[in-house]
C-alpha cells in the first residue's frame, strides 16, 4: 500500500466517522434534545441562545437546538431514503439496458431522458396537490431524475464486463439472465455505482432542503432545516440565530458527506 | 452528422409529445381549479353559479383528451394559446421569462467560467501546493452550499451590511450581479474541481511523461496537447450545467424577484395556469435534447476520435 | 514561468469561451426582441438616490396584474391603488360609503336613483355624462363574471347628471356598496385606445410607464376635477415577498407600503423615529368551519370554548386582531356575542355530553377518543393557526391531526372532508354584511360545507337580501351570525390589520382604510 494510498485511507475513515457521528445524532435526536421540539411558547417568543435553549428559540418560542437536531432526523433519513430507493431502481434498470440491450435499452434509456426533461417543480406541487403535501411529494419530484444517474453509470458498468469469459461461461453453461444479474453483474459493478450513492447524499440533501424552503417539502410543525430556514429568514434580522443554526448544520451536513464521497472516489482510483 | 441529427429531431418529437401529454395528465389530476384560483385572488369568495359560468367560459368543463387535443392542435400551428390566469398570449410571456432567464443564465456561466478555468488549470498544473489545496478547499465548500443559502446571505451582506446595491434593481446591472452571483458561487465550485480533475487525468497520461521526456517545451505540452485533448469534456461538463441553468432557478429568481421562467412556471403552476407550464415543458425538452446534442457536436469537432455510440 | 504561462493559458481559455457564451447569448436573445426591449426600458426607471429631493411617492405593490383595465378581474383594486381609477362612491375610515364621482343614490323600491357631482372630468379632460356612468355599468357586467347580475337591470339616463337603474323584479339593497367597489372605476369609453395599458380615467394620476406584471410609475392628473393633487407622481415597485420590502424601506428606496408583515413589524416598531407605524382593522377574516355531520354539539362548544384568539393574535404580533365578530368592530353589524374563551368550561360540557378522560388525557367516548381532522393551508398565517389550535385542543383533552393541502377550495371544501377547516377570506367587501353571509351561512353557499342549516336563519338572509335600511340590515346580520355562533358551526379567530409603514413626513397612502384597495389620492403628501 502506498503512502497516498494510506493517507486517504486515514482521511477516508476520518470522513466516515464524522459522518456517522451525524447519522447517531440524527437517530437519538429524540433522546438528545433537551425540549420538546413542537411545544410552543407564547412567553419565549425569539429568545436568543441562553444555557437553557443553547440555539435561542424561534418565532413560536421553540427550542432551535432541539428543532435542528429532530431536523436532522428528517433530512438525513429522507436523504437516505431517497438515495438507496434512487440506487436500487436505478442500478437494476441499468443493469438490464447493459445486459439485454435493443429495443429494452433503447426504451429505459428515452424514459430516463424524459424524466431528465420533467420539470421537478411540476411533479413536487402536482403530487403534493393529490396527495396532500409533505415530505413524500418532494421525494418523488427528485427521486424523477435522481434514478438516472445510477441507471447511465450501472449501465456502462454492465456494457464493459458483459463479454467478460466467466459471464460468457455462465450464459453458455445456461444460467437465466436474471441469474446472471444478480449473482455476476451485480457483485462487479456495484461498488462504482455505491461510491455514486455516497456522492448523490450531498446533492439530494441540497434538493431537499431547496423545496421545503420554497414549501414543498415537510408540512408544519414537522422540522427541517430547509423550512426552518425559511421561515426563520424573515427574522434574520432580530432573530439571526433561527436561520444561523439550521443553515450551519446543512452546511456542516452536506459537507461531510461531499468529503466521504470525494475521499471514496479518490481512495477508489489511487 | 445528419443521420444522426434526424434521429435526434425524431426523437425530441416522441419525448415532447409524452412530455406534454404526462405533464397534461398531472395537471389534470391534481386538484386546483383555474377558475376559482382566477375569481378569488384577492379572498373574495366566489359563488358556485360565477365559478360554473367562469369554468364554461374558459373551457375547463370539457373531457380531458378534447382539452389536449385543442391544446396541442394549436401548438402545431403555432400558437400556445391562452394564459388561464389572466386570457393574455402565453407565447410572449415564455419569451419574455426566458430571455430574462439566458440574461441570467449567462451571466452567472460567464462569472463563474471567469473564475473556474484559470483556477482549475492552475490547480491542476501546481497539484498538492498550497495554491491548489485553498482552491480545492474553497470549492468544495462552494459545491456544498445550497444557493437558496448564499442568496440569502449575499442579499444581507450587500445590501444592507455594505449598502453597496439597490434593493430596487431588476433589469439592471445592479440587479443583475447578486443573483448571478448566486447562481455562479455552487457552479464555479463545480466547474473548478471537474476542469482540475480532467486536467489532471490528462497531465498523468503517458504520453505527456514521454512528450517532457523528450524535451517539448512545457508551454506546448499544456496547451497543444493537455488543454486540447481536455476542450470535449469541459465543453460537455459546460453543456450539462446549461439545461439546468435554463430552467431558471426559481430560488433565485423569487429572492431577487428576477422575472425568468423559473418564476414564472412556479406562480402558473399555483394559478393551475396549464398552457404556460405545457409551453415550458416544451421548452425545457427542447432545450435539454438541443443542449445534448450540441455536447456531442462539439465532442466530435474538438476530438474526432470520439466515436459515435 | 510555468506559473504565468498556465496563467495565460487559462485567459485564452476564458476568452475563446467568452466568445462562445457571449454570442450564444446575444443571437438567442435577438429572436425574443420583446423581452429584451422591456429589458432595456426597466433600468432608466431605476432611481436608487436615498433622499432624492423630488416630490415622487415610491412603494412597493405586493400585486402585479398583466393590464390595467380597469373593469376586469381584479385589475380595478389596482388602478384604484395607484390613484388612476376612482368609482361613484367610495368609502371612508369607518367602511361607510361615502359620495366621491356620484353625489348621492337613493333607493325607492326596484329604482335607484344616482346623481353625479358637478364638474367631473376625464384625465383627457372630457366631462363624466350619465350616459358614460351607464356604459361603464354595462361594461363592467360584461366583463367580470362577479358582476353579472348587472346585465339584467335596465339604466335610463333622464339628464346628464342622473341616472335611474331599475333592479328588475328585486331589490337590490347593495347597489351603493357595488358601485363603491375598485372594478366600478370610471374610464373614458370613447376616447381609450388602449384599456390595457392606457386606459383615461378620473382619478388624480395618470400612467406614466406600465408594466406588465411589473413596476408601474403613475404622474399627477394636471386636469385632475377634484383640485390640486399633492404628490407630483408615484412609483409602485412590484414586490411579492416580504424581505426586500423591509431593506428596501431600510435602505429608504421607497416610502411607505402596506401588508406589513410581523418580522418587519418587529424591526419598525423599534426604531419609532424612523418610520411610522399605522395599524387599523382590516376586513381579511381567519375562520373555521366545523363540521357538524361529524362533531357533536359538545365537541364543537368545547373547540370553541378552547381555541385561544387572543393568544393566536399574540403570536402573530400585530398582523392580527382577535375577531369577536367576523366583521371589524367597529361596524354596526360585528355586535354578537361570543362566549370567552373557557377551557375548564370547555371539558365540563365534554363531561356533561359523557365524555371522560382516558389514560393518554384524551376525551374519549364509547371507547373512541376524539382525534379531529384540522384541515389547513398555508397562507394567511394558518399554517399558524393549525398548529396553535391543535396545542390548545390538545391541552384540554382534544386530540387532533393536521391536514395540509395547496389547494383548499379544490380539496376540504370541496369534499368536506375534514373535522376543522381553516380558511381565510375577506369578509367585508362593500361595507355591508350580506356577501359574507351569502358565501357561508346561506343554504348551498360555497363555504357552508360543515352541514350548518337553520331555517330561521335561512329566513332573515331571504330578508337581509331585500331589507334596505342600513340599520335594519345591521340587526338582521347580527342576528344571524349570532345563530351560527351559538351553533358553535363556526369559529372566528382573527382579522388581519390593515398595516401600512411610512417614512415620518409620508402620508395618505390609505394608512387608515380597512380595505385593500386603497393607495395614494390627491392628498397623499411626501
Amino acid at each position: 500500500m502506498s503512502r497516498e494510498k494510506q493517507r486517504l485511507k486515514k482521511k477516508m475513515i476520518f470522513a466516515a466517522v464524522c459522518a456517522a457521528i451525524l447519522v447517531i445524532i440524527a437517530v437519538f435526536s429524540g433522546v438528545i434534545a433537551p425540549n420538546d421540539p413542537y411545544a410552543t411558547n407564547a412567553t419565549l417568543i425569539r429568545k436568543p441562545p441562553s444555557a437553557e435553549f443553547i440555539f435561542g428559540t424561534d418565532n413560536m418560542g421553540r427550542c432551535v437546538f432541539s428543532r435542528v437536531l429532530i431536523g436532522a432526523r428528517t433530512t438525513i433519513a429522507a436523504t437516505f431514503f431517497l438515495v438507496a430507493i434512487s440506487f436500487v431502481i436505478g442500478t437494476l434498470i441499468g443493469m438490464l439496458c447493459g445486459y439485454y440491450g435493443g429495443v429494452v435499452d433503447d426504451i429505459l434509456m428515452r424514459f430516463a431522458d424524459l424524466m431528465l426533461a420533467f420539470p421537478q417543480m411540476v411533479v413536487a406541487i402536482a403530487v403534493a396537490g393529490m396527495l396532500g403535501g409533505g415530505l413524500f411529494g418532494a421525494l418523488l419530484a427528485l427521486g424523477v431524475t435522481a434514478w438516472t444517474s445510477f441507471a447511465r453509470l450501472a449501465r456502462s458498468h454492465t456494457l464493459s464486463i458483459k463479454n467478460e469469459p466467466y459471464i460468457t461461461v455462465a450464459r453458455l453453461s445456461g444460467k437465466k439472465g436474471a441469474y446472471i444479474i444478480l449473482h455476476h453483474i451485480l457483485p462487479n459493478i456495484v461498488e462504482p455505482v455505491l461510491v455514486n450513492a455516497l456522492t448523490q447524499i450531498g446533492t439530494t440533501m441540497i434538493g431537499i432542503s431547496g423545496l421545503s424552503f420554497l414549501g414543498l417539502g415537510v408540512v408544519a410543525p414537522q422540522a427541517e432545516w430547509g423550512s426552518m430556514i425559511s421561515e426563520g429568514r424573515a427574522y434574520i434580522q432580530i432573530a439571526p440565530w433561527t436561520v444561523l443554526f439550521p443553515a450551519a448544520a446543512t452546511v456542516i451536513t452536506i459537507i461531510v458527506f461531499n468529503y466521504l464521497g470525494d475521499v471514496v472516489m479518490e481512495y477508489k482510483n489511487e | 452528422m445528419t443521420g444522426r441529427i434526424t434521429k435526434r429531431i425524431a426523437e425530441l418529437l416522441v419525448l415532447l409529445i409524452v412530455l406534454s401529454i404526462l405533464t397534461f395528465l398531472l395537471m389534470y389530476l391534481a386538484p386546483g381549479d383555474p377558475a376559482q384560483k382566477r375569481l378569488s385572488s384577492q379572498g373574495v369568495a366566489v359563488t358556485k353559479e360565477m365559478l360554473d359560468a367562469e369554468r364554461e367560459r374558459m373551457g375547463l368543463a370539457r373531457p380531458f383528451f378534447v382539452r389536449y387535443g385543442e391544446w396541442a392542435w394549436g401548438v402545431i400551428r403555432g400558437d400556445f394559446g391562452l394564459s388561464l390566469k389572466d386570457d393574455m398570449p402565453v407565447a410572449p410571456k415564455l419569451r419574455e421569462g426566458l430571455s430574462n432567464t439566458i440574461v441570467l443564465a449567462s451571466a452567472s456561466l460567464i462569472l463563474s467560467l471567469v473564475f473556474a478555468i484559470p483556477l482549475g488549470i492552475l490547480s491542476a498544473v501546481k497539484k498538492n501546493s498550497i495554491f491548489d489545496h485553498t482552491v480545492r478547499i474553497l470549492s468544495f465548500i462552494g459545491n456544498s452550499l445550497p444557493n437558496f443559502l448564499i442568496s440569502v446571505i449575499l442579499m444581507y451582506f450587500f445590501c444592507i451590511w455594505l449598502d453597496l446595491f439597490p434593493i430596487i434593481a431588476s433589469g439592471s446591472i445592479q440587479g443583475l450581479f447578486l443573483p448571478a452571483l448566486s447562481l455562479a458561487i455552487p457552479m464555479c465550485a463545480r466547474f473548478t474541481r471537474q476542469i482540475r480533475a480532467e486536467i489532471q487525468k490528462e497531465l498523468e497520461r503517458d504520453y505527456v511523461t514521454g512528450l517532457r521526456a523528450r524535451g517539448v517545451k512545457e508551454s506546448d505540452v499544456l496547451i497543444k496537447n493537455v488543454l486540447y485533448n481536455c476542450m470535449g469534456h469541459i465543453f460537455t461538463i459546460i453543456a450539462l450545467q446549461i439545461g439546468t441553468l435554463m430552467g431558471g432557478s426559481v430560488v433565485i429568481e423569487t429572492i431577487f424577484r428576477w422575472p425568468g421562467i423559473g418564476k414564472l412556471v412556479m406562480d402558473s403552476i399555483t394559478a393551475r395556469d396549464y398552457p404556460v407550464i405545457m409551453g415550458f415543458v416544451l421548452i425545457m425538452g427542447t432545450i435539454y435534447v438541443a443542449v445534448n446534442l450540441l455536447s456531442d457536436i462539439i465532442c466530435q469537432v474538438i476530438d474526432p476520435r470520439v466515436e459515435n455510440e | 514561468m510555468k506559473k504565468t504561462l498556465a496563467l495565460l493559458l487559462a485567459c485564452t481559455m476564458t476568452f475563446g469561451l467568452f466568445g462562445c457564451g457571449g454570442n450564444n447569448a446575444s443571437t438567442q436573445s435577438a429572436s425574443s426582441d420583446e423581452g429584451t426591449a422591456a429589458e432595456t426600458e426597466a433600468p432608466a426607471e431605476v432611481e436608487t438616490s436615498e433622499d432624492s429631493g423630488d416630490n415622487i411617492l415610491r412603494t412597493a405593490a405586493s400585486f402585479a396584474y398583466p393590464s390595467l383595465d380597469v373593469h376586469k378581474e381584479y385589475y380595478g383594486w389596482y388602478t384604484s391603488i395607484y390613484g388612476i381609477s376612482e368609482s361613484l362612491f367610495k368609502f371612508d375610515e369607518n367602511s361607510t360609503v361615502v359620495p366621491c364621482l356620484a353625489k348621492e343614490a337613493v333607493a325607492d323600491g326596484i329604482l335607484w336613483t344616482i346623481t353625479l357631482n358637478d364638474g367631473v372630468k376625464f384625465s383627457d379632460g372630457d366631462p363624466l355624462t350619465a350616459e358614460m356612468v351607464v356604459k361603464n355599468i354595462q361594461r363592467v357586467a360584461e366583463e367580470n363574471g362577479r358582476f353579472d347580475i348587472y346585465k339584467d337591470f335596465t339604466y335610463e339616463t333622464p339628464d346628464d347628471k342622473t341616472i335611474v337603474i331599475d333592479t328588475g323584479t328585486d331589490v337590490y339593497p347593495t347597489l351603493k356598496g357595488d358601485l363603491a367597489s375598485p372594478e366600478f372605476g370610471m374610464i373614458d369609453l370613447d376616447d381609450t385606445t388602449d384599456f390595457d395599458n392606457n386606459p383615461i380615467c378620473t382619478g388624480p394620476f395618470v400612467i406614466k410607464e406600465f408594466v406588465p406584471e411589473g413596476d408601474v410609475t403613475v404622474s399627477k392628473n394636471e386636469n385632475y376635477w377634484g383640485g390640486d393633487v399633492k404628490l407630483d407622481g408615484a412609483v409602485f415597485y412590484y414586490m411579492q415577498e416580504d424581505d426586500p420590502k423591509l431593506l428596501a424601506m431600510q435602505s429608504g428606496e421607497i416610502d411607505c407600503y402596506n401588508s406589513v408583515s410581523s418580522a418587519a413589524l418587529e424591526v419598525y416598531n423599534a426604531e419609532p423615529d424612523k418610520y411610522v407605524v399605522e395599524s387599523v382593522p382590516g376586513t381579511r377574516l381567519q375562520f373555521y368551519i366545523l363540521n357538524e355531520n361529524r362533531l357533536d354539539d359538545a365537541v364543537r362548544e368545547a373547540i370553541n370554548l378552547t381555541v385561544d384568539k387572543d393568544a393566536i393574535a399574540a403570536y402573530l404580533e400585530g398582523t392580527v386582531s382577535p375577531a369577536h365578530a367576523p366583521y371589524p368592530d367597529s361596524t354596526a353589524y360585528a355586535k354578537v356575542t361570543i362566549p370567552a374563551t373557557d377551557p375548564a368550561k370547555a371539558a365540563s360540557v365534554l363531561e356533561a355530553a359523557g365524555y371522560a378522560k382516558n389514560g393518554e388525557g384524551i376525551y374519549e367516548k364509547d371507547g373512541k377518543p376524539v382525534k379531529i381532522n384540522i384541515a389547513y393551508y398555508a397562507a394567511r398565517s394558518l399554517d399558524t393557526l393549525a398548529l396553535l389550535i391543535q396545542e390548545q385542543l390538545k391541552a384540554v383533552g382534544i386530540d387532533s391531526e393536521l391536514t395540509c393541502e395547496e389547494d383548499p377550495d379544490a380539496t376540504y371544501i370541496a369534499t368536506a372532508d375534514f373535522d376543522l377547516a381553516l380558511y381565510c377570506m375577506i369578509s367585508d367587501k362593500c361595507g355591508d354584511p350580506l356577501y359574507f353571509i351569502d358565501s357561508t351561512l346561506a343554504d348551498g353557499a360555497y363555504y357552508n360545507v360543515g352541514g350548518f342549516k337553520s331555517d330561521e336563519c335561512q329566513k332573515m338572509i331571504e330578508e337581509l337580501r331585500v331589507e334596505t335600511d342600513s340599520a335594519k340590515r345591521a340587526e338582521l346580520a347580527n342576528k344571524i351570525i349570532q345563530i351560527a355562533i351559538d351553533d358553535n358551526a363556526f369559529g372566528y379567530v382573527g382579522l388581519f390589520n390593515h398595516t401600512t409603514v411610512l417614512k415620518p413626513g409620508v402620508s395618505g397612502f390609505a394608512e387608515k382604510m380597512s380595505f385593500d384597495f386603497y393607495g395614494i389620492d390627491a392628498n397623499t403628501t411626501k
